[in-house]
Order: C-alpha cells, then structure tokens, then sequence
C-alpha cells in the first residue's frame, strides 16, 4: 500500500484536510471524498471540461491533476457559484434564461469557464467566446445557446458594475 | 481511469527534486500533468515514484540575462508565456505560438519544460524554439548542461534526458524580426496535423537577412528545414520564385501516417502553409 498524503486545501470558502492516495484524481477527489458532486467526468482525458474548476481563480481540468497536487489550493467547483441558499448566480441566471443546458452534462463546466471569462475579459465577440469555450464539449444545444448564455452574463456582470 | 499506485514526493526546491530523483529508481518529474496524466492512466508510463516540481518558484520566473538571452523557468505555464510581457517583447513568436496549443484550461497548468520534455512530434513549442535557436538547462545533483532544442529533441517522445536529470530552464535568445507560427488542425484544441514556424529578416533595399524555418507534425521530431533557409538567404525578396524551392525542398520528408492526417495530405498542407506565410513574409508584412 502506498503511503497515503494528508491535503489541506481551500473549497467554495472552507477548508479541509483529508488523506488522499497519491493516484488519486482531484476530480475524484472532490467528488468521492469531499462528496462534491455537481463537478462531473465526461472524458477523463482532458478534452471535454466538464470537470472544470476555478484553482486561484483560473480554470483547470481537475480530471489531469492529482489531488496531492493541491495542497493549499484555493478551488471554485459550481457548488461555489451561488451567492446564497436558493438565489442563482449571473451565470446560473443566464444559462436558464437562454435554455443554454439540456441534458445538462456539461453545465458545470460551462458555468465555471463562464465564470471566469465574463470577468476576466473586455467585451467579447461571439467569435471571441466559442474561441474561449473550445475546451469544453456539449453533445446537446450546439453551443448556439451556451454563447448567448455567456453573452447575456457579461452584460448582466458589467451591469453590477456600473 | 486509475494510473498504477506510486509515492508521492513534492520538491521546494531545485537540489532537493534533483536528490529525490536521484534517491529513488524508477521515479519521475511531474510538472502541469497535462501529458503525464493520461500517459499515467493508460499505464504507458508506471513510475514508481513522482517528484511534483509545482512547489518550486524559482522554476516560475522569467528572467532576462545579462546578454540579452531571455531564461524561461521550467514551469512557466502555456498561460504565463502568452501574458508575460518580458517574453512578449523580447520573443513575440512564443507567446504566439503558446495561443495555439489545447485550450484555456490546459494553458493555465501545462508548461513550456514539460511540452519540451514530452517531445510530442506535433507539439506547438519545438519548432518556434528550434527556429529561435533555443538551449535548455539540464541539471543533475552533480552536473549542468546546456543543449540546443534542436539535439536534445531525440525522436517522439525521446530526448537526450537521462535518469536523474531535470530541465530547469529554457535560454532563448530574442528575436524580434517579423514572423508567423501557424498550426493547421480539425479542431482548434487538437495537436496539429501540420505546424510551421518562421523568422525572416529583410534589409532596408528588401534582401534576406535572415531566415529560421521549422516544422512540426511532419516527420517524428520537428525540424529545421535549412534547404529552403539557404536558398532564401542574401535574395533579394522580390525575385524569390517560392514555389520553386518549396516543392524540391520537401520531397523528401516522410510525414507521420496516423489518424489525424496521412503522409500525403500533411506535405500537401505543409506546403500550402510555407507559401502563404513565407510570402507574407517576404513581402514585409507585419503580423
Ligand atoms: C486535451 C489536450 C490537448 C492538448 N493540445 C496540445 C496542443 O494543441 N499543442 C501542444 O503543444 N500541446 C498540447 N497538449 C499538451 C500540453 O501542452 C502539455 O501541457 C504539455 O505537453 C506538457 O506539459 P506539462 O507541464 O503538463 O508536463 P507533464 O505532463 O507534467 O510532463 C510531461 C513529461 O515531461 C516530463 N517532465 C516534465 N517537466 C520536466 C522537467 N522540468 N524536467 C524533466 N522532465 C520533465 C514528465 O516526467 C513527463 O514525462 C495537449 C494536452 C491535452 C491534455
Ligand atoms: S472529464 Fe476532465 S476534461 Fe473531460
Ligand atoms: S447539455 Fe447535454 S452535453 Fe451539454
């Protein structure tokens, strides 16, 4: 048996420290251990996003880290994006407004990605935002929908900045 | 999917990932993961033991020497080379070239020692680095070295890395002469199917001062492709008959035959890419 690592890490605000086999994946860990689990696997490869999270506020797959790997971490998982019990979020918000989710797989991710683009960026082109989104996948809506949803948020955020 | 159980060791600085490495048989650097990972899950690779580098932050810094030469950290992420200004002013072509590899995600957690490392045929990095004429520093407990990008790239996956060595830093000497990196690929976050890096200088009447072309995605390492340099170089730019040099100078090559592209249609694209940019090029067209 390999020697277990103990993780301290920082999730949606509070702080856990847990043991974790060093193979273990930070999605899993996330999801099994902290019982975390609106971040989903679609690919386990790196390709789809749906496993995406915000680590000091910049998204990363957490299906190519290794738990271990984020000690001291301070992650978002979608968990993190309400700003309280029963409200949504802007982006939450705008993807039900623009029926940017189906079946609905790939929404955290989306929302994450979402997160952090509306502000992180100046005003973006649809062009701009399916450039920005191309590491995520949705087998659904055909992306037309997730990029009004994006669109829609940056407004709604520039707008709780004026 | 779960890689093959191994020990987990994180280095806080250099010397001290150097001794784990040294201390343990079998083991080896994980850096952003982003290539480890999957060869991780897979089992291609099973390591008895990973020394994580990501704790180190010397390995994150850009420094410029005192010649000039730009040195790049180990573990500068895809996202750091794009956004670091020292980098874009003294290299324009590799933060460029960074905008072209995987996706947002992959960009803020892979990084330029572990692409270089990985020696990915169709990696984005080796071809702008080879044509940079770019060196890394290769360090064990006992030892420094530089070596060009050029010879430390063996074949795929294969470099002159031996066991207890770590790459710490990347030795770029800047360039600010015009260019373009492009990469031809189905989906954007794909690896390329085709990639082409040039630098071209023109004096003030319109010859060829300079000229650096690489290649990647084309054979099993990338490479310079020093035939159609030479014939470009001290030529007055209007008078060079491109399509001339381009076919002879790539008839050679064997490109890789897997399922993104055959050998065919990647030469046949390759050499749609050297026209248009190297036109542009010799045209004096900034990028
Ligand atoms: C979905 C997906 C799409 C991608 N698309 C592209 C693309 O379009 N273009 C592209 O160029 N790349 C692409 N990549 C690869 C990506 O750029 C990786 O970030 C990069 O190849 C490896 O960097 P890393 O820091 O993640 O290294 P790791 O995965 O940590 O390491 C890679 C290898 O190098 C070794 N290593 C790492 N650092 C060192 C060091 N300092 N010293 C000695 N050995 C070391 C490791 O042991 C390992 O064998 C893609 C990856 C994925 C998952
Ligand atoms: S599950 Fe991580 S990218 Fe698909
Ligand atoms: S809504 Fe079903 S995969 Fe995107």
């Amino acid at each position: 048996m390999t020697r277990m690592v103990t993780v301290n890490l920082k999730i949606n605000g509070k702080q856990y420290s847990e043991e974790a086999e060093p193979r273990l994946l930070l999605v899993h860990f996330i999801r099994d251990a902290l019982k975390l689990k609106g971040t989903h696997i679609g690919c386990d490869t790196g390709h789809c996003g749906a496993c995406t999270i915000l680590w000091d506020g910049k998204p990363v797959k957490s299906c190519q880290i290794l738990a271990v790997q984020a000690e001291g971490a301070n992650i978002m998982t979608v968990e993190g994006l309400e700003p309280e019990d029963g409200k949504l979020s802007i982006e939450q918000e705008s993807f039900r407004e623009n029926f940017a989710q189906q079946c609905g797989y790939c929404t955290p991710g989306f929302l994450m990605m979402t997160r952090y683009l509306i502000r992180n960026n100046e005003e973006m082109t649809r062009e701009e935002i399916r450039e920005k989104l191309h590491g995520n996948y949705c087998m659904c809506t055909g992306y037309q929908q997730i990029v009004d949803a994006v669109q829609d948020a940056q407004r709604k955020y520039f707008a709780t900045k004026k | 999917m779960y890689p093959k159980s191994f020990e987990y060791l994180r280095a806080k600085s250099v010397d001290q990932a150097l001794q784990y490495l040294k201390d343990n048989e079998g083991s080896r650097v994980i850096a952003g993961g982003q290539s480890l990972l999957p060869m991780l899950k897979s089992r291609l690779y099973q390591p008895t033991v990973l020394v994580d580098i990501n704790f180190i932050p010397e390995l994150r810094e850009v420094k410029l020497g005192s010649n000039g030469d730009l040195r790049i950290g180990a573990m500068v992420t895809h996202y750091d080379v794009i956004e670091n200004s020292t980098i874009r002013e003294n290299a324009p072509i590799l933060s460029s070239t960074a905008e072209n590899i995987a996706d947002v995600q992959i960009r803020n957690r892979g990084t330029i020692g572990g692409s270089i490392c990985e020696a990915d045929p169709s990696a984005d990095y080796l071809p702008t680095l080879m044509a940079l004429d770019a060196r890394v520093v290769l360090k064990t407990t006992e030892s420094s070295r530089e070596v060009k990008v050029e010879d430390f790239i063996q074949g795929p996956f294969e470099t002159l890395a031996e066991d207890g060595e770590m790459l710490v830093e990347v030795i770029v000497p800047p360039s600010k002469a015009n260019y373009r990196v492009e990469k031809y690929a189905r989906r954007k976050a794909d690896f390329a199917i085709a990639s082409v890096a040039a630098i071209v200088s023109l004096s003030k009447d319109g010859k060829v001062v300079d000229a650096r072309i690489a290649t990647g995605a084309q054979q099993d390492k990338p490479h310079r492709l020093r035939e159609i340099e030479s014939a470009l170089k001290g030529k007055a730019s209007k008078s060079v008959n491109l399509e001339a040099i381009i076919g002879p100078a790539t008839e050679e090559l064997e490109p890789l035959d897997d399922l993104h592209g055959g050998p065919e249609y990647r030469k046949h694209v390759l050499r749609g890419m050297l026209s248009r940019m190297l036109g542009d090029l010799l045209s004096g067209k900034e990028a």
